[in-house]
């Protein structure tokens, strides 16, 4: 209890989150005992991020930033401009289809936001979107990324829970699709409100044509990274790397625009924004670890689960759970945590164990950007500098509509299923 | 008296950007020498895979003090903002004192931490962990050192304005 | 007197799932019940405290007060349990349990207790039996099989020996990265014991799966020594009557697992099997044991080398010996 006010005190009086977190860690640790549970916390925060996976995320925002530098950027925004300009929030939708392309890039949605927050958000605002709106935009496409495979978390629920990863995979694919077009819809229906701009005139074939002309060397990077990927050559994470070794051969050899003092401001903002994402996951270690200490989340889970015993009902309890915890919780603790206690609960119910999966995964993912601790959130916040509670406003109607779509997969089976078993990974 | 501080904050800082700057290169180098490697050398090096991790760690600790030196950390401030000038600023300054407390713990428990690393094996080099473990209190102790430089040059007064948005914006 | 015992681990929390959680609980039955509820045992299962690794330094600490830990994650506080990856050393899994169980186990507990310090070394409980080898490329039955297989270890220095003296490459990848990395075929293989393979549904991304049985690698079972210390005689007595019957129930699971469609028995509907005859594994022997034994000879010291030779006249005592006989 006292912890969670000095969380919230903190946070209110404008104390930087991670901070924050960390303060209620290290408050938890003494009220369980004084100064002999101190020692935990530089551990916590050293095995909290020496986790190879992470690179993806500082390398997906050099790559943007050497994107952004020599110019790749910008023409793809450009081409992005003369296909679907004359549409209001042609940009907006745009980000949103390109969230599904990357999603088969990468299994994580802050590398997601990484990249898009360096390049499309500062495209957007160019273009006249406000934005904290281009933030949430980002924010609530970036989730497709861990929907559609590969995805980091269907991989550690896979292997935990012993389910299929590949009727994992397989469960995602569906879902992100229904993300992007439902979130397509939102964008269309504030258009207007959000006086997204639009072109005054279509463009010319032959400007299409010249457009899409010389922005083939930032269209092929994708195809790159995809080929590196499933060629067998990189991993995910790897793969990231690749994006930045791309970039910089663009912006040495082809464009020549590249220079070393550019890079070297563009390796100290990627360290400095790594930095601050993750200095909130390196503090987040340590209330995590009070927290499972002191069994928390299972005596949440406890209180809350004896309420019902109904399907719809401990379905709905439970994503309501997971969105809860999820809002002031890191999702892969969660999952570590939660997932043992809830789980043999759907099997109660008759879940098929993918389908009890795949809302696992949603739902995890759906966290991912609900304050106060939403890591693309914190990821977009600090690449643009953006405000954490304007994005979040912003984010409203997108975090609704996912939510919805949520339930929906939740209570509807043979939509979850569909794919799983069309490929044999359910019954 | 501001002046001195501002200066400082700014010297320390532009040192530790200088050595961010070369591990988030040495960093890159290393995992694109893991995959030539694999596909291409058939060296089989055990390292790159280790070495990437701890220069990450090393890289991202660090960019912590520059993140505080530049007032980049993320929190909310919609409720902050409505308070009084003078009641805000007396708030942020405390804030910056319990920070640099919880930077002060980090630094001090990671000393044994970073001792503790020194009888065991990194698994490559023949290193121990120390050297590794040291990012912990080294980046705690710049932190604590950048954090005592920066309230005391901005006192409270630091989101009148936030910094790094405009910043942003300028490199397009 | 008395007191709590904290138990972490990095296993499901299921005892019907693996047999570290099995183990923790017929461990903290026996101690909750056999000390009328002076001593309780509370398990944390999943990595809930941190990882392996984390676990050890947390009972040294007195955190937590009990951890099963993987040889792999004791090998930086304890190098010489390096020994224990002899390739090819064991015929069976009953020369392991006589080997753990007998003098060796003795030695080589009373040699970590002496190196650490702070712990009790209370057994050496099975992690699930001896490590397969999978890849994608082709069935491996002999040494020129393994030719040019690019297989994913820890990173472990003497498991990269190993597989290179078979003939393969070894490159580390983080475990995240493993399923994926199958797939694309980034790598074309791994090693692991059965169980794992089979929860990691590697037979989704493998076709052909080798029974090398070529390591065996227990959990090590530890608790705090001052609070060990701290406890009556009584108490003391049940603990280490307790842990042995945590090893038992260990072993036990992992036999049923293999033989359960969790295991190996699970398994050959999804991937080709195939398993060595003993000429096909005395040439492999053969072929990696020097290699590990210059390994041992340069990295690690010289008690390290006296440890590897009593691994060995145990492991060959125990092998010669048969059951009931
Ligand atoms: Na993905
Ligand atoms: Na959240």
């Amino acid at each position: 209890m006292i912890v969670a006010i000095v969380f919230v005190a903190l946070i209110l009086f404008g104390m930087p989150i991670g901070f924050a977190i960390g303060l209620a860690g290290v408050v938890g640790l003494i009220d369980m005992g004084g100064t002999q549970f101190l020692a935990i916390g530089p551990s916590k925060i050293f095995n909290g991020l020496n986790i190879f996976p992470f690179l993806a995320m500082p390398f997906f925002i050099l790559a943007g930033e050497i994107m952004n530098d020599i110019g790749i950027t910008s023409r793809l925004v450009k081409l992005a401009q003369v296909l679907v300009g004359r549409f209001r929030g042609g940009l907006a939708h745009t980000n949103m289809l390109a969230s599904v392309f990357f999603a088969g890039l990468t299994g994580s949605a802050t590398a997601d936001a990484a990249a898009f927050g360096r390049t499309l958000v500062p495209a957007m605002v160019k273009e006249g979107y406000k934005r904290d709106y281009a933030c949430a935009v980002t924010a609530a496409g970036s989730i497709i990324g861990p929907t559609i495979p590969p995805s980091g978390l269907m991989v550690v629920y896979g292997s935990l829970m012993g389910v299929s990863i590949a009727g994992l995979f397989a469960a995602g694919v569906l879902p992100g699709l229904v993300i992007c077009i439902v979130c397509m819809a939102v964008i269309a229906i504030g258009g207007k409100r959000e006086n997204l701009p639009k072109a005054l005139r279509g463009a010319s074939p032959r400007e299409v044509w010249d457009t899409f002309v010389s922005s083939l060397t930032a269209l092929a990077m994708p195809v790159i990274i995809l080929g590196g990927i499933l060629g067998g050559i990189v991993t995910p994470t790897e793969a990231a790397s690749i994006a930045v070794a791309y970039a910089m051969f663009i912006g040495i050899f082809v464009y020549r625009s590249l220079t070393f003092k550019g890079f070297y401001a563009m390796l100290v903002r990627t360290a400095r924004i790594t930095g601050v994402i993750f200095v909130i996951i390196a503090f987040a270690g340590i209330l995590g670890w009070w927290m499972s200490f002191e069994r928390i989340p299972q005596l949440i889970a406890e209180t809350v689960l004896g309420l019902s015993d109904n399907r719809y009902a401990v379905i709905a309890i439970i994503i309501g759970l997971l969105l809860i915890v999820g809002m002031v919780m890191d999702i892969t603790a969660i999952l570590i945590i939660l997932a043992p206690v809830l789980v043999p609960l759907t099997q109660q119910v008759g879940l098929e164990p993918i389908h009890a999966g795949i809302i696992f995964v949603l739902a995890l993912n759906i966290s991912l950007m609900t304050p106060p601790v939403g890591a693309c959130l914190f990821v977009l916040s600090s690449v643009t500098g953006e405000k954490l509670e304007r994005i979040s406003i912003k984010l409203f109607p997108f975090l609704i509509a996912e939510i919805a779509i949520l339930f929906a997969f939740a209570f509807w089976e043979d939509a979850a299923l569909w794919l799983p078993r069309m490929l044999g990974f359910a019954q | 008296m501001s002046d001195w501080f501002s200066a400082a904050s700014a010297k320390i800082n532009s040192v530790v950007e200088g050595i961010v700057a070369a591990l988030m290169l040495s960093l890159v180098l290393d995992v694109w020498l893991g995959v030539v490697d694999r596909y291409y050398f058939h060296w089989q090096l055990p390292w790159p895979e280790v070495l990437a991790r701890y220069l990450m760690i090393w890289a991202a600790l660090l960019a912590v003090s520059s993140g505080i030196a530049r007032r980049d950390h993320i929190g909310l401030t919609a409720f902050i903002m409505i308070l009084p000038v003078g009641l805000r600023r007396t708030l942020l300054v405390a804030m910056d004192v319990l920070a640099l407390a919880l930077f002060l713990y980090v630094a001090f428990f990671g000393i044994s931490f970073a001792e503790s690393g020194a009888p065991r094996q990194a698994m490559i080099f023949g290193a121990s962990l120390a050297p590794f473990y040291a990012a912990i209190p080294v980046a705690a102790a710049l932190s604590s050192v950048q954090l005592v430089l920066v309230l005391f040059r901005d006192l409270g007064s630091h989101i009148d304005e936030p910094p790094f948005a405009t910043e942003v914006e300028e490199t397009l | 007197e008395g007191g709590v015992i904290k138990f972490g681990h990095d296993n499901k929390t299921d005892p019907f799932e693996n047999p570290a959680h099995a183990c923790t609980a017929v461990f903290s039955n026996l101690v909750n019940s056999g000390t009328n509820g002076s001593v309780t045992v509370e398990v944390f299962g999943s990595n809930q405290l941190g990882s392996a690794a984390e676990h050890v330094q947390q009972v040294r600490d007195g955190i937590i007060q009990a951890t099963l830990t993987s040889t792999g994650a004791l090998a930086s506080y304890y190098p010489r349990i390096d020994v224990l990856n002899l390739p090819f050393a064991f015929n069976g899994n009953a020369s392991t349990y006589e080997v753990f169980d007998g003098e060796f186990g003795e030695a080589l507990a009373a040699d970590i207790e002496a190196e650490l310090g702070d712990v009790v070394v209370l057994g050496f409980p099975d992690t699930g039996g001896f490590f397969a080898v999978t890849n994608s490329q082709r069935p491996i039955a002999d040494l020129k099989d393994f030719d040019g297989i690019r297989i994913r270890t820890m990173t472990l220095p003497s498991h990269q020996k190993i597989v290179q003296a078979l003939g393969a490459e070894a490159y580390p990848l983080s475990w995240g990265e493993v399923y994926s990395g199958l797939q694309t075929g980034v790598i074309d293989g791994q090693m692991n014991p059965v169980p794992i393979i089979s929860f990691a549904n590697f037979a989704e991304v493998q076709q052909y799966l080798t029974l090398t049985n070529h390591l065996f690698s227990p959990y090590t079972f530890m608790i705090n020594r001052a609070f060990f210390e701290g406890l009556s005689e009584a108490e003391q007595a049940t603990i280490r009557t307790a842990a042995e019957n945590c090893v038992t129930a260990s072993r036990g699971l992992s036999r049923i697992i293999e033989s359960s469609d969790r295991g190996l028995a699970g398994l050959m509907d999804q991937i080709e099997v195939t398993a060595l005859t003993d000429d096909q594994r005395s040439s492999m022997a053969a072929a990696t044991q020097p290699a590990f034994e210059a390994h041992v000879q340069e990295n690690l010291d010289e008690k390290a080398a006296e440890l590897l030779a009593s691994f060995k006249a145990a492991v060959e005592n125990a092998n010669n010996a048969s059951y009931l006989d």
